[in-house]
């Protein structure tokens, strides 16, 4: 009976928790579907200032909590003992089913707004760029098409990139941390990411899978420049390319 | 229940064979704890390595000597993933697995639970020496010319296509594996069938409670490692093609294996590391455990139920299918949820207690912040998008660094020092050890929260030369300079621990005052079959009873 | 429970001494010398001398621990009586995860390769010979479980012709699979050649090795009743791991020669 009682009364707590989670989720999801290119850098610098309000949020109350227990508590002569609750079952189910959903909401408004960011970076825009990478020990490799391989990115600002990549050898890892983005390359296997250089910057893409002995030393330029200094550099290598003898591409 | 213990026999002199031959799961856990500490040393002299080698930009030109690589054959890019594959392998697999659920298990579970020994007390043996073996064997690094360098992940194809020498990793996880296989064996067994008359399951102590647990996850899962490492042998010496894709086989199939097991080894260091934490607060705070049942039910089950679904959050950018990093993402996520009732409980512990402050309370109140801060980190890291910039960066070493290199670890020295006046009848509480736990509090924080904030600026892992990244080499100074300290520390504090075992000062047989079978029952040390009386306890009898 | 236990006395009875035994150390260190040092000298640093001289200490060492281990196992007294078959069961929870890994594999590596399987290069594979394996393991099975009913009747003698059929059909079972490996080999289906051939050999082999370690707790058990001395338990246990080892044959052979 008693056992019944307190189900009773700790359940619908625990329902609308649950569903007040779920409206968290739909409402975050609404959020990620506007229109337009969405630049994944932006939208992973903004989710992480949300993650992070949660995060301190939650550990500033544990600390205080802590901080205030580490004090108050202390003994007030050597042989004192504690004066500890002994919880009743309603008031142990609560002190588990209330915290549980709590934290459960968290974690479902955490992973809504995870996906939502997800979904952009998995989106690839249908004009974007394509560029083959292929990555061995230890370079990355470009190939732009029309037989323009060369070893650093350059790509036109204001256009969504994707990359098709790949490796030779081992595993290695694109990882381009001025646009906070990752992925794997695979030997054997094409894995994709894209990116959207929306000003010019010029930086760095690091492997950053672990590949051996010059793992450290291995990446690449990653240039965004203006469409027209793009072009120009394309047609340059073009016909550096045609004038050399048949290089191997992809 | 009184805390009297009658005179019982203690033996006395010292005999070597009656160490290095002995069955008794005392002994077993002090050879435990002499090897984990060992490997400790060893793995923190190789930190000192990698941090020397960080410091600055360039090579540093010494980092060959850490791995004993004196003639100066190896590169100091290789010489450095030596030093990182032993110092990751040893710390998780020699130091912490072992120290926790070796040498904590064998030293505490027989008592708390009433029994004169183990279940099968020579397997026992055989655990402790096969996890030696295996400390022999990941030492060997430091004497062949073909270092392993592989990382303590070794992913394929790398390490089957590297010229270093692969089959020591092999065979390291074997002997380890095995030795935690057998051990999850005994102990599950001793747990099950060896409990004092009258002990019931919700009247074991909490550790007893979180070591179960971590003994569940080794034996499901360790097995798993054990077959993906021997195929990675196969593959690298027997020329089968499960993980090569040059030759058939499959890229991700290795690192899914290998997160399978690894991921749940994280629990297994966590659930004990819990454990002794919540032994030390109920007895400092002279309080039941808050909410037993849902921190055992809840915690430590759920924990349990969870941990092998969410392997995929190490490979969210490994180029697995996006459906399974989202759905492993929720799982990752919903962890939170046990380990959050388990730390309510723990923080409840604390409540309306009368705390008296000690050398492994001090240890212990620090492993609570470490707890928010390394596991609060893993938040990002659980959501695959945010992942997809942290991972592989300084930002997934400090949220490890604090949850294990420091949480963890600082429960193993809480339990040593805890348990110290039970090992030899003598107090390790001295001057020294508050100075190493100070340099050791002050030097890992300054190692560490550089590696944070440099790691959300995307500082990638395992890079002896960062040249491409200028603005980091200021932190990366405190962070050596942190690494310094902490050395001391640690030097320190292993020093303390052997003088105190020869002139510590001598404790009564219960300093703590605790409820704790092993403090109210038994003699310090204690001696052969552990109790002078056989023990019953009472249905109303828990080890947490303070208040009358 | 352990009430029987006299708590002093750990599991011996005697008040106040440290229990030892060298057995589990020599097993530990002998197969330190026996598998990794071995194996590295050979296949890693291409020593056979150095690999045999490791043998060669790791080989006695694990006999002498093993020996040591039963003669104390038939000698002494447990802390707690009849456990050890619930001992083995848990183990078995272990070692059905080292095979769940390897299927695992097997199952990724034939899946993701897609339609033409077998690949190329694997020569046909008798169905008949995987038949009259199963046939003799089941058989060995049963006569065990005649021998353990005999065992409990006390009709030693009986006990022991049913242990020795056992052996003589686990050999038997080896034998094939030494036969069917000998003929692939020859037919230049190696570990090595193809993604079924690494499935094949991993799963059939590690599946040898757990009937060659059945066999050998077999002969253990023979040679203590030579000896006289045995420990009941140990008749049970082996016996509960035998049929273990003859059920994961049916997954084995099933996922193996006949998907
Ligand atoms: C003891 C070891 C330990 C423990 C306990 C944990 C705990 C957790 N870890 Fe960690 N982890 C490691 C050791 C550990 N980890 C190691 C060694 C690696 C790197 C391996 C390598 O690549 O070499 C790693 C890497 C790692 C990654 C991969 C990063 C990458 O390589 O890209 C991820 C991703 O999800 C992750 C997540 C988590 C999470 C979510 C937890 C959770 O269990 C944390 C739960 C705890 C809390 C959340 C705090 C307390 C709870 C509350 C206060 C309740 C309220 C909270 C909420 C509602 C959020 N860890
Ligand atoms: C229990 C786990 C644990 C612990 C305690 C530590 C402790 C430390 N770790 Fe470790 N670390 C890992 C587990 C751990 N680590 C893992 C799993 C990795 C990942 C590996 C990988 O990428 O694969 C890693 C990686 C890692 C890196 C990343 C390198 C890179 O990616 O490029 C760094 C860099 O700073 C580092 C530093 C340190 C430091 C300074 C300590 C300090 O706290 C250490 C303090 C201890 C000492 C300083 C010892 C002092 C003693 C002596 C000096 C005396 C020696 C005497 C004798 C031998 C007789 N660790
Ligand atoms: Cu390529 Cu690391
Ligand atoms: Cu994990």
């Amino acid at each position: 009976m008693r056992l019944r009682k307190g189900l009773e009364s700790r359940i619908p707590i625990g329902i609308a928790t649950f569903v007040a989670s779920l409206c968290g989720a739909g409402a975050s999801f609404a959020q990620g579907a506007k229109h337009g290119i969405i630049s994944p850098t932006i939208a992973w610098n903004e989710t992480w200032h949300d993650v992070l309000v949660d995060l301190f949020v939650i550990g500033g109350i544990f600390g205080v909590v802590a901080i205030y227990l580490l004090i108050k508590y202390r003994a007030k002569s050597p042989d004192a003992v504690g004066d500890g609750p002994k919880l009743n079952f309603d008031k142990a189910l609560a002190w588990a089913l209330v915290p549980a959903a709590l934290f459960m909401a968290d974690d479902f408004l955490l992973s809504a707004k995870g996906w939502s960011l997800w979904n952009i970076q998995r989106t690839v825009p249908k004009d974007a760029l394509e560029v083959n990478v292929k990555a061995s020990q230890w370079a990355f490799e470009f190939d732009y098409g029309n037989g323009v391989v060369d070893g650093d990115l350059i790509v036109p600002v204001g256009k969504p990139i994707v990359l098709r990549m790949t490796a030779t050898d081992v595993i290695h890892s694109f990882g381009l941390s001025e646009y906070r983005l990752k992925e794997d390359l695979l030997p054997g296997r094409i894995t994709h990411m894209w990116f959207y250089p929306d000003k010019p910057l010029s930086t760095h893409v690091t492997c950053t899978e672990f590949c051996g002995d010059a793992h450290a030393q291995m990446n690449s330029a990653v240039k965004a420049v203006p469409q027209a200094e793009y072009d120009a550099w394309l047609k340059s290598k073009a016909k550096k390319t045609s004038s050399l003898p048949q290089k191997s591409s992809l | 229940m009184t805390t009297l213990v009658e005179t019982a026999p203690a033996a006395s002199g010292f005999k070597l064979s009656e160490w290095i031959f002995t069955t008794d799961h005392k002994r077993i856990g002090i050879l435990y704890l002499i090897g984990s500490v060992a490997a400790f040393l060893v793995a923190g002299l190789m930190a000192i390595g990698i941090r020397t080698e960080q410091y600055a930009i360039g090579e540093s030109g010494v980092i060959q000597f850490f791995v004993g690589d004196v003639g100066k054959n190896l590169s100091s890019g290789t010489a450095y993933n030596v030093a990182l594959y032993f110092h990751g392998a040893a710390m998780i697999l020699g130091f912490l697995i072992p120290g926790l659920t070796g040498f904590a298990a064998n030293y505490l579970i027989p008592m708390m639970i009433g029994a004169p020994d183990v279940a099968f007390p020579r397997i026992n043996a055989l655990s402790v020496w096969l996890f030696w073996a295996g400390i022999v064997v990941a030492l060997l690094t430091f004497v062949i010319p073909d270092k392993p360098d592989i990382m303590w992940t070794g992913y394929a194809p790398y390490s089957i296509t590297t010229p270093g020498n692969t089959s020591f990793y092999v065979f390291t996880v074997h002997l380890i594996g095995f030795s935690s296989i057998l051990a999850a064996v005994n102990f599950l067994v001793t747990i099950a069938y060896m409990r004092a008359p009258g002990m019931g399951w919700n009247q074991m102590n909490m550790f007893v409670w979180c070591s179960f647990g971590a003994f569940v996850i080794q034996l499901v899962f360790v097995p798993v490692l054990a077959a993906a490492v021997t195929l990675l042998l196969l593959d690298r010496y027997v020329g089968t093609g499960f993980f090569d894709p040059a030759r058939g086989g499959d890229v991700l199939l290795y690192e899914n294996l290998f997160w399978f097991y690894s991921h749940p080894a994280v629990y297994v260091i966590f659930l004990p590391a819990m454990g002794i934490l919540y032994e030390i607060v109920a007895t400092q705070a002279k309080n039941p455990i808050f909410n037993y049942k849902a921190a055992v039910y809840g915690g430590i089950v759920g924990i349990m139920v969870i941990t092998g679904e969410v392997w995929v959050h190490h490979l969210y950018v490994a180029g697995m299918p996006d459906w399974i990093r989202i759905g492993m993402m929720v799982t990752t996520l919903l962890i939170s949820v046990p380990v959050g009732l388990m730390v309510i409980s723990l923080w409840g512990t604390l409540y309306k207690g009368s705390i008296t402050y000690n050398l492994a309370m001090a240890y212990v109140v620090c492993c609570m912040f470490l707890i928010l801060l390394g596991g609060l980190t893993g938040i990002p890291l659980a959501i695959t998008s945010m992942t997809v910039h942290l991972a592989r960066t300084s930002f997934v070493h400090a949220h490890f660094h604090f949850i294990m290199g420091l949480m963890a670890t600082y429960s193993v020295f809480a339990a040593v020092y805890f348990w110290f006046p039970k090992m030899t009848g003598r107090s390790a509480d001295s001057k020294i050890a508050w100075l190493a736990f100070w340099l050791n509090t002050a030097g890992t924080q300054i190692t560490f929260w550089p590696l944070f904030i440099i790691g959300v600026q995307g500082m990638p892992r395992r890079y002896y030369d960062y040249a491409l990244f200028p603005q980091f080499e200021s932190y990366h100074h405190i962070a050596t300079l942190g690494a310094a300290l902490s050395a001391v520390g640690v030097l320190l504090m292993v020093l303390g621990w052997i003088i105190s075992a020869v002139k510590g000062p001598k404790t009564s047989t219960n300093p703590w005052g605790s409820k704790s079978l092993e403090w109210t029952h038994t003699l310090s040390p204690p001696g052969p079959g552990n109790f002078p009386k056989p023990v019953t306890v009472s249905e109303t009898w828990t080890p947490y009873q303070y208040k009358a | 429970m352990q009430d029987t236990v006299h708590a002093t006395g750990g599991h011996n009875g005697h008040a106040h001494h440290w229990e030892t035994s060298w057995a589990p150390m020599a097993v530990a260190f002998g197969a330190l010398f026996l598998v990794p040092l071995t194996f590295a000298s050979i296949l890693v640093y291409k020593s056979l001398l150095v690999g045999i001289i490791c043998a060669g200490l790791g080989v006695p060492l694990v006999l002498a621990g093993v020996a040591k281990w039963i003669h104390e196992g038939a000698t002494q007294h447990v802390a707690i009586e009849r456990v050890s078959p619930i001992g083995v069961g848990v183990f078995i929870v272990g070692e059905i995860l080292i095979f769940l890994g390897l299927f695992a594999s097997y199952w990724t590596l034939r899946l993701s390769t897609g339609v033409d399987w077998p690949p190329a290069g694997t020569p046909a594979i008798g169905k008949a010979l995987p038949l009259i394996m199963t046939a003799i393991l089941v058989a060995s099975s049963l006569t065990y479980h005649q021998g353990e009913a005999k065992f409990e009747a006390g009709d030693r003698g009986g006990f022991t012709s049913w242990l020795l059929l056992s052996i003589v059909l686990g050999a038997a079972f080896l034998g094939c699979t030494i036969y069917e490996y000998g003929h692939l080999f020859h037919e230049g289906f190696t570990p090595g050649t193809n993604q079924y051939s690494a499935a094949f050999y991993s799963l059939t082999g590690f599946h040898a090795a757990h009937v060659l370690i059945g066999i050998c707790s077999f002969l253990a058990l023979l040679i203590g009743f030579v000896t006289s001395k045995v420990n009941p338990m140990f008749v049970k246990v082996a016996g509960i791991y035998w049929h273990f080892v003859d059920v994961v044959w049916f997954f084995v052979a099933s996922q193996v020669y006949f998907w």
